[in-house]
């Protein structure tokens, strides 16, 4: 049994609309959530032995499969010194009908780019650390990311994921020269853990983590990504739709309280952030 | 990542590298109603061979123009994580993805009563999550699952496995290295209560003698992963008769 | 006439159920003369037919059903109407004009009863039953579970709306619409109808729903559960 999924039609289904918004002003939600309460997380690491590193998180039903493989390369000319690392995202047409077979679509690029700037712009990972000969070898970590199953919000548990599959993932240790230390390994050397929470806007009203019933009721929703000490390192505003000047600061303090309790449950499984 | 040289892959005493005989199944687990938001699903392990099926429908077939009038269309996509093998694998389907998609979609064909549902479409689809060999064959395993858990009418479930030519012996359940490595590789599909086969390939070399050996092989293996299947599907409706 | 399995037994595609060619029912189907299951199930025996009563499925429009869906596209022929995500049927109308009185707007949900379904596609009826449902929480589940929602001659869904205090519209196709007093009781009587999807099958399902409903709803439907359904 589920709600009707209304991302997945072209069109709202009114009395959705107006059930979800007489709701919010009662301070309650269509899953018996109160507004501020994101859906239960779970965090799996080593889920796959072939990748170097790899996660499964889930939130409610939405769960998201991230993989890392690390190959060796040239880094770039204008930063010799560091590693590189690229996200890339998949929503795989398992986790909901309405996502279709093929090359990912802009909804998938848009997931790896809002990704990739949380990992990148809060200084997820100490770059420097995976370089191995300066503007000649470095490692390249490819971060890989799957939608299984969609119930509404992936980039939350995606941000996750993949910082999860950062945190427990083991590269193949070489030498100042370049060479292979034989059955030496590292781990990724992780420097912050930024995570993110997607807000959603009903008229006046907010709420967080957007199952798929609400998604499609919602005015528009906006992602925000935080570092631990709280700065602001993403902002993505991810639908249509506007969101009231006012409301703005409030957001960004959810956003923070939200995040909080996430990194809180990170850290316990985990075991850094 | 790193080329070695041809490893010997059954010891003087018959055992493979990873411990087991030549008729031994690597450790099975089995799953169905896996993902929430499919219609049905199915997960199957085979060793570190980890694959996820579901399925959507039978829905209207879009565009029109591509249903048929007397049956539903069957759609199957067999698609691998970009970690999912030893080198990462490039984005995308491959040749060899989609070649698998199809004769794991024919092979489905054989067994669902399309003719239930006139301009219908069904979609399958397979991701493989961890490939050690045998991931097709598990694939359909999982396949056949989700579209019994979906409440798809269909002749029968199918189960699959693949055998192989390793180091002269004819062996069970191929992975990864022994496929790489071995003589041949051959997955089979059969649909067990008519006993019949639904997908058929051999890559490599065996002689007429081997490839009888390995098809009685694959058969026995086959009725244990049927077993299993079975047990899931039961397991997994009958905790939803008790419950009360 | 051996039959080849016990009252309600989980079977499996493929399974043989009887010899006799003549029994087979719904959910099954012959070959060389025997009754074989076509879908997950449990088998039973109804008016000496074998059946299988799928536990999850496709819903399968019949004439006569009575159905919720969403307007999905309005065309001069008529309104179309999503029944599910599944499959699309058409609310045929006579003329535009009448199509101008019921004010449809796409997005709206309606409950309308199937006039015909076959090769040329879904039809509903535009008769004195069909209604724009202007309220509620619209809620999808498996479609072979609507008889137990239903009940026996509609005690479980009479049982809810009066434990509840909410009024429960039902679709044949698996939707449906919940609109109560407060967002307590709607609560209530939607985690009932997770429970009665849930364990659609299992024994003493009206008991166990009314214990789980009434403790939800609490002290506040005293006075409405006392006629126990």
């Amino acid at each position: 049994m589920s709600f009707i999924p209304l991302k997945e039609r072209s069109f709202a289904v009114r009395i959705m609309n107006d059930k979800i918004y007489k709701l919010l002003q009662q301070g309650k939600r269509i899953d018996e959530r109160s507004p501020y309460e994101f859906r239960k997380i779970t965090i799996q690491t080593n889920v796959v032995e072939k990748a170097n590193g790899s996660a499964l998180v889930s939130m409610g039903s939405t769960r998201i499969l991230t993989g890392i493989k690390v190959e060796l390369g040239t880094p770039y000319s204008d930063r010799p010194n560091e590693g590189v690392f690229s996200v890339n995202a998949e929503l795989l047409p398992l986790a909901s009908k309405s996502f279709e077979p093929g090359p990912p679509d802009e909804r998938g690029i848009e997931l790896a780019r809002v990704v990739d700037r949380c990992v990148r712009e809060g200084k997820a990972i100490d770059l420097e650390k995976l370089c191995i000969v300066p503007g000649k070898m470095v490692y390249i970590l490819y971060i890989d990311i799957y939608v299984l199953d969609y119930d509404g919000n992936y980039f939350d548990p995606s941000v996750m994921s993949a910082m999860a599959a950062l945190a427990t993932c083991t590269l193949p240790r070489y030498s100042a020269a370049g060479e292979r230390l034989e059955g030496e390994y590292m781990r990724v050397p992780i420097r912050d853990v930024p995570l993110s929470a997607t807000i959603g806007i009903i008229k006046d009203k907010v709420l967080v983590d957007p199952c798929s019933a609400e998604e499609g009721s919602l005015d528009t929703s906006i992602v925000i990504g935080m570092d631990s000490a709280s700065n602001v390192v993403a902002i993505h505003k991810n639908s249509p739709g506007h969101i009231p000047l006012h409301l703005m600061e409030s957001i960004i303090d959810i956003a923070e309280e939200q995040i909080g309790k996430m990194r809180a449950l990170f850290r316990e499984v985990v075991g850094v952030g | 990542m790193e080329q070695t040289a041809r490893p010997k892959l059954i010891d003087e005493n018959g055992r493979r590298l990873d411990g087991r005989g030549p008729t031994d199944l690597r450790p099975l687990r089995i799953e169905v109603s896996v993902l929430e938001k499919s219609d049905g699903s199915a997960y199957v392990e085979l060793g570190k061979t980890k694959v996820f099926a579901a399925v959507y429908g039978p829905k209207e077939a879009h565009p029109k123009h591509l249903s048929l009038p007397d049956r539903a269309i069957l759609n199957c996509r067999y698609h691998m994580t970009s970690f999912s093998t030893d080198e990462r694998k490039t984005l995308g389907m491959t040749r060899r993805e989609v070649e698998l998609s199809k004769v794991i979609r024919e092979a489905l064909e054989s067994v669902v009563f399309l003719e239930e549902f006139p301009r219908s479409a069904i979609d399958v689809f397979i991701e493989v999550v961890q490939a050690d060999g045998g991931t097709r064959t598990a694939g359909l395993t999982a396949a056949s699952l989700a579209l019994a858990d979906a409440g798809i009418p269909m002749r029968e479930l199918i189960a699959a496995v693949a055998v192989g030519k390793v180091d002269g012996r004819i062996v069970l359940d191929l992975s990864d290295v022994e496929d790489k490595y071995g003589e041949a590789d051959m997955p089979v599909g059969i649909a067990p209560r008519s006993n019949t086969i639904v997908l058929l390939q051999l890559n490599g070399k065996m002689t007429k003698d081997e490839f009888r050996q390995g098809l009685m092989l694959a058969q026995m293996g086959i009725q244990k992963i049927y077993q299993a299947q079975c047990e899931a599907l039961r397991k997994k409706y009958e905790s939803s008769m008790r419950e009360a | 006439m051996p039959i080849y399995f016990s009252e309600k037994e989980v079977v499996l595609p493929g399974q043989l159920l009887s010899d006799d060619s003549r029994r087979a029912g719904e959910g099954t189907y012959v070959m060389d003369g025997k009754v074989y299951a076509s879908t997950v199930g449990a088998a039973t025996i109804r008016d000496g037919k074998v059946e299988v009563i799928t536990f999850k499925g496709p819903y399968r429009p019949a004439a006569g059903d009575m159905v919720i869906g969403v307007v999905s596209d309005i065309k001069p022929i008529g309104a179309e109407v999503d029944l599910g995500g599944r499959i699309t049927a058409l609310l045929k109308i006579r003329n535009v004009r009448e199509l101008t009185s019921l004010n449809l707007k796409i997005g709206d949900v309606v409950y309308a009863k199937v006039a015909s379904s076959g090769l040329r596609g879904v039809f509903l009826e535009l008769n004195d039953q069909f209604k724009k449902i202007n309220e509620g929480v619209l809620l999808m589940m498996t479609p072979t579970k609507v008889p137990r929602l239903i009940g026996k001659r509609g005690s479980m869904i009479s049982m809810l709306k009066k434990v509840t205090g909410c009024n429960i519209m039902v679709g044949t196709n698996g939707l449906v619409v919940v609109n109560g007093p407060s967002p307590a009781k709607e609560f209530a009587a939607i985690s009932a109808i997770r429970l009665i999807e849930r364990e659609a099958h299992s024994q003493g399902l009206t008991d166990k729903v009314l214990a789980h409903v009434s403790s939800l709803v609490g002290g506040e439907a005293k006075h409405g559960a006392d006629g126990k359904a």
